[in-house]
């Protein structure tokens, strides 16, 4: 098998559409890798982040913590706790989220959602 | 030439999002807990978090208000006997300066009302509507415990009025926060934010940026404001949106009024900017707290009290009020808000 | 009256680049077939090895005979995986029509210049652009296919170069004469 050895020769042409293709590539990267809004959604509990999901299919998730599940449910782009073990639902009362950096919390159940997009607009949130 | 596409197409999959940034979130000081560390190693960065967190969780046991076990609880119950009990200097310490600060800010920073907060069901893990008896409000308000009334002497306290009932839940955060600065500091760190329950410190930056804040929109999900936080800055939030019970369409809030206590209706959230100091923490958690109390009216006149002189306001029909400093520093969300601007 | 009855028989001759071709074909549906036990980490991206014959046949043969070889693969594979006219198969003919559209006027190209490789990653990316605007027109209409679209062009062009010079290796070994 000695003639695999060496790589066939790539004509000039080929290095041209090689390129090209690279070129393609990265380009394809840089401006569809940055989506506007938000694309995904990272569910985090008390041992860090539980699971990240993308905000393009509907479903339900239960995400369990130390209260019992919490419910959450993504629908058209966008999420919210349903229903929570917790007392006195604030979770809940946060409704819908659709933007990037958007956060709601259950403390009790210890759960957080964030939205991701590309760019959250600052590195932490005051309240 | 395959391995070098097959590097190629990795480094670029990889350098999307490659910069020295550890995060951590945790819970702990009861609370939301969110470290970020610029410029260490995933290591060394996990190691000082984590040092952090304990710290944190010390604090949390030993300063809690009603949980047994703290020094701080069985020092209320020392209070509460008349008794003298023997401080660490670090207890010694706080006692002493939340009690300048109660001062300063005309006793409506008031953390010896815990028998106040206790009564409209806040101190708990959980929430539920209650309706004090109006006499037993009464009662507790003209016993009038105040910081003044504890002695601190040759290592230890006693309180000279019974009624007087500790609770830090406005100080110990920000307290947390400039202990976890210095320690930070003391480690070179280059750049690091810390968020303990909303509360935030920044030092240094976030590589070539600052570190930028989001402050909560109170009563929608997403933040109604940014700004950057420049090295040492901290920035503090008293809010109705967090620990707070409805009792018939009405919004009892955590924040009670030293004066007639009752919780505070009309405001919504008071946010307080710190510039550098060693006490930038303990000042962004402790001051928001009066200039709430006072209410949509008297916030200026509070917010000077206390030294606060970038402040935010939003009044219980979501208007804003904001000292002139503070509207250079902030990016609104939404610009069409009714808003008053003060010097 | 002595009745005279031809038989019926249609004898066709087969010559030996038509035997050569059938083999060909069926190696292209083998490894079509073997490439399909192979899970992939992401729908829709597989190496495609059996588009390596089809480069073959059209250096060694010509376009229609390519054309043939590719089109029949796609279509016996399917029937023995037993997804004909399914999604799958769909997508599976927009991507090798796509291809086999650019391939014709791709091999115009001066062949000094140009060679397998340079074929190769082109109907690589042709295929995937067949596949993309099935998925996005038909299969599923929402936004969040721009997510894969980079991913996908990024296994074309490394996939196809490397088919390429599989590709460009047989024809030189072969003895034919292809440049």
């Amino acid at each position: 098998m000695s003639r695999w050895k060496s790589f066939p020769k790539l004509l000039s042409g080929d290095w041209l559409v090689l390129a090209v293709g690279l070129a393609a590539v990265i380009v394809l990267f840089a401006t569809l890798w940055h989506p506007e809004h938000a694309a995904r959604l990272q569910i985090r509990d008390h041992n860090g982040i539980f699971a990240t999901f993308s905000l393009a299919q509907d479903r339900t998730i239960e995400v369990p913590g130390p209260l019992g599940i919490s419910h959450i449910v993504i629908h058209q782009g966008q999420v919210r706790f349903t229903q929570s073990p917790c007392h006195n639902q604030y979770c809940v009362h946060q409704g819908w989220l659709s933007h990037a950096g958007q956060v709601a919390v259950c403390l009790p159940n210890q759960i957080s959602l964030e939205l991701l997009g590309d760019e959250k607009n600052y590195d932490s949130l005051n309240y | 030439m395959q391995r070098w596409l097959i590097l190629l197409l990795t480094l670029l999959l990889g350098s999307c999002t490659r910069e020295p940034l550890y995060q951590s979130q945790s819970y702990v000081f009861g609370t939301l807990v969110d470290i970020s560390i610029y410029g260490e190693s995933e290591e060394h960065a996990r190691a000082l978090a984590s040092h952090v967190e304990q710290d944190f969780q010390r604090l949390h046991l030993q300063l809690h208000a009603w949980k047994p076990g703290g020094e701080l609880y069985k020092l209320n119950a020392a209070f509460e006997q008349g008794k003298k009990m023997l401080v660490s200097p670090e207890l010694a310490d706080i006692l002493v300066d939340a009690t300048q600060l109660s001062e300063r800010s005309g006793g409506l920073f008031n953390p010896a009302i815990g028998g106040l907060i206790n009564v409209w069901g806040f101190q708990r893990d959980e929430f539920t509507p209650v309706s004090p008896d109006p006499q037993q409000l009464d009662a507790l308000v003209k016993a009038a415990p105040r910081m003044s009334d504890i002695v601190v002497e040759n290592g230890e306290a006693y309180s000279r009025n019974p009624s007087v009932k500790v609770d830090l839940g406005g100080y110990a955060k920000g307290y947390a926060l400039d202990r976890a600065a210095a320690y930070l500091r003391s480690e070179k760190v280059h750049g690091a934010l810390i968020n303990i329950g909303g509360n935030i410190i920044a030092l240094g930056a976030h590589g070539e940026k600052p570190w930028r804040v989001g402050i909560q929109h109170p009563r929608k999900p997403g933040p109604m404001a940014t700004l950057d936080l420049p090295d040492g800055w901290a920035i503090g939030t008293s809010g109705d949106y967090q620990r707070y019970f409805e009792l018939d369409g009405k919004r009892y809030c955590h924040l009670i009024d030293p004066r007639n206590g009752y919780p505070v209706q009309g405001m919504q959230a008071v946010t307080i900017l710190v510039p550098p100091g060693a006490h930038a923490g303990t000042l962004s958690d402790v001051a928001s707290k009066p200039v709430f109390i006072a209410g949509a009216d008297g916030w200026r006149q509070a917010a000077s009290r206390i030294g606060a002189g970038d402040v935010l306001v939003v009044d219980g029909r979501g208007h804003l009020h904001m000292t002139q400093a503070m509207q250079q520093q902030l990016k609104l969300v939404d610009k069409n808000v009714p808003l008053e601007v003060l010097p | 009256m002595k009745r005279i009855m031809t038989r019926s028989t249609i004898e066709i001759t087969t010559t030996a680049d038509d035997h050569k071709v059938a083999r060909l074909a069926a190696l292209a549906i083998g490894l079509h077939l073997a490439e399909a036990v192979f899970p992939s980490p992401l729908p829709g991206v597989k190496p495609g090895i059996a588009n390596i014959v089809t480069l073959y046949v059209l250096y060694r043969f010509d376009f229609a005979t390519a054309a043939w070889v590719s089109l029949l693969r796609v279509v016996a594979s399917s029937l023995l995986l037993g997804n004909f006219l399914s999604p799958a198969f769909v997508l599976s003919l927009s991507g090798t029509t796509a291809s086999l559209g650019l391939l014709v006027l791709a091999m115009r190209l001066p062949k000094s210049y140009f060679g397998p490789v340079s074929l190769s990653v082109m109907a690589a990316f042709a295929h995937i652009a067949g596949q993309l605007l099935v998925v996005r027109l038909w299969l599923i209409p929402h936004a969040g296919v721009a997510y894969l679209i980079p991913v996908f062009a990024a296994a074309a062009l490394f996939f196809g170069a490397i088919n390429g010079m599989i590709a460009a290796k047989l024809l030189n070994t072969s003895g034919a004469s292809s440049a």
